[in-house]
């Protein structure tokens, strides 16, 4: 067997292999592919086969398994449609009872809100009565304290204008050797505690 | 020029040693592709698709006896799962509430193809039963046949193949392109393209992965220049891994793709207007 490289400027152009007697390996194999059968022609058998095998599959889908199991399919798809809409339902129903309650609260919570706030006044009103009230007694006491104070300082004051007197004249005495007149001394002393008060 | 002489250096060495039954050799379309009876008309490609109608059956029974009250869980978990995708992701997005109807067929179409698409990447099995053209060609066929049957039972035989033709909407003048092009496009191009891009999308996958495989194994078990063509192996094996995991897209995507394109062409006979 000889091996026949062809190249053309160094790029291979062409093996061929020929055996010692001169015949090509591949017209060798050329001539027996020639002599065999179609390789793309169908055998009758496996067209007979395989077009029974496959109508015989598509008659059992057909009729038995495929309806069976589509119906299995369907059935629990129109369970979960039906529990899905069961769930929406029940959701709409929560929400609603929500939405009622929400309103309730807002209704309750408005009227606890009103009554605070009138009761707030109600309170504001007698706190601002109690406040006058007290107020107006603590105004009577202070009058009352203030009268009796006038009275006692009135009341010192006669005594210390006395006291003041008799020292002025005895003093008066000591120094003159007889008695002043006692109408000029009180007359005196007042004049002079006026004077010292306003000063 | 040096990797051209290294590439050239690496093929001489792997060719020679695939004419001998060792290095990098592909073999023949056919024996990848056509499968041997394991009983007498039952090969793997046959057994796949038994196998995933019966899978999609017991996933099915499974789940419909569950209790269905229950939050679902597992099986049924995942076959409610499948069912609202067809009817959200291609139903509604398509037809719209009316085509609710159409759930069954298009929810077996869509798992009986996922189900044939993914041993493509499944270990010691790898081989996707839509890699060959039986499965999608009467798959497509199915599908023709359905879509104009509900049109000209929704429309009649006349409304409907004047609605194909001459598609309301389109101005007169333009019938001259339009209707040859849809005469063509719904009768021989709709079934022909969704046989053959669910086809030839796996078929093109299972190639790759293949090709990935069988590259990784030649150099990783190189006889000669081991300690360079054994890291190179790597390469192609991290590819192989990729594609595997691209391959579990793929075969979601294809049958997709296939169940979509027919709620569209149910829809469309359904409602010509749209």
């Amino acid at each position: 067997m000889r091996v026949h490289v062809t190249t053309l400027q160094g790029d291979l152009v062409e093996v061929r292999v020929s055996s010692e007697e001169g015949t090509t390996s591949g017209e060798a194999t050329t001539a027996a592919e020639t002599t065999g059968p179609n390789p793309i022609s169908p055998e009758g058998k496996e067209l007979i086969w395989g077009a029974g095998s496959f109508l015989v599959f598509l008659v059992i889908m057909r009729v038995f398994l495929f309806p069976k199991l589509k119906k299995g399919m369907d059935a629990r798809y129109n369970g979960i449609r039906e529990d899905f809409e069961q769930a929406d339902a029940t959701r709409t129903a929560a929400k609603t009872d929500v939405s009622k309650y929400e309103a309730a609260l807002a209704e309750v919570r408005a009227e606890a809100a009103a009554r605070v706030d009138k009761a707030r006044q109600t309170l504001d009103q007698e706190r601002s009565a109690k406040i006058a009230e007290a107020n107006a007694r603590i105004a009577s006491k202070r009058a009352a304290a203030d009268a009796e104070i006038s009275a006692a300082r009135l009341a010192v004051r006669d005594q210390v204008a006395a006291a003041v007197a008799s020292v002025t004249e005895r003093t008066t005495q000591l120094a003159v050797g007889k008695s002043p007149d006692a109408g000029v001394v009180q007359k005196a002393v007042q004049q002079v505690m006026q004077t010292g008060a306003r000063s | 020029m040096f990797s051209t002489q290294l590439a050239i250096q690496v093929v001489e060495k792997l060719v020679p040693a695939a004419g001998e039954g060792r290095g990098f050799s592909f073999p023949p379309i056919n024996t990848i592709l056509r499968w041997k009876d394991v009983v007498p008309g039952i090969n793997k490609v046959v057994i796949i698709a038994i196998l995933s109608a019966l899978i999609g059956t017991v996933l099915f029974l499974v789940a419909s006896m569950k209790d269905a009250r229950k939050a679902p869980k597992g099986a049924r978990n995942l076959a409610e799962i499948i069912v609202e995708f067809i009817e959200k992701n291609i139903i509604m997005e398509t037809m719209g509430k009316s085509g609710m109807g159409w759930t069954p067929f298009l929810l077996t179409m869509f798992v009986f193809i996922y189900l044939c698409n993914l041993p493509g990447i499944i270990p010691f099995i790898q081989m996707p039963a839509t890699a060959r053209m039986g499965i999608p060609a009467f798959m497509a066929l199915l599908v023709w046949v359905v879509f104009n049957a509900t049109g000209i039972k929704h429309q009649g035989l006349f409304g409907y193949f004047k609605n194909v033709l001459f598609p309301p909407g389109v101005p007169k003048a333009l019938y001259i392109l339009v209707t040859p092009i849809e005469l063509i496009s719904t009768l021989v191009v709709r079934p022909f393209s969704l046989a053959v891009r669910l086809f030839a999308n796996m078929l093109a996958g299972h190639l790759l992965l293949v090709i990935f495989a069988l590259l990784s194994q030649s150099l990783i078990q190189a006889e000669t220049m081991r300690v360079f063509l054994i890291p190179i192996g790597v390469l192609p094996f991290g590819l192989l891994i990729f594609l595997t995991a691209f391959e579990i897209l793929v075969a979601f995507l294809q049958a997709y793709i296939f169940t979509v394109l027919t709620a569209v062409y149910i829809g469309g006979a359904t409602h010509p207007e749209h």
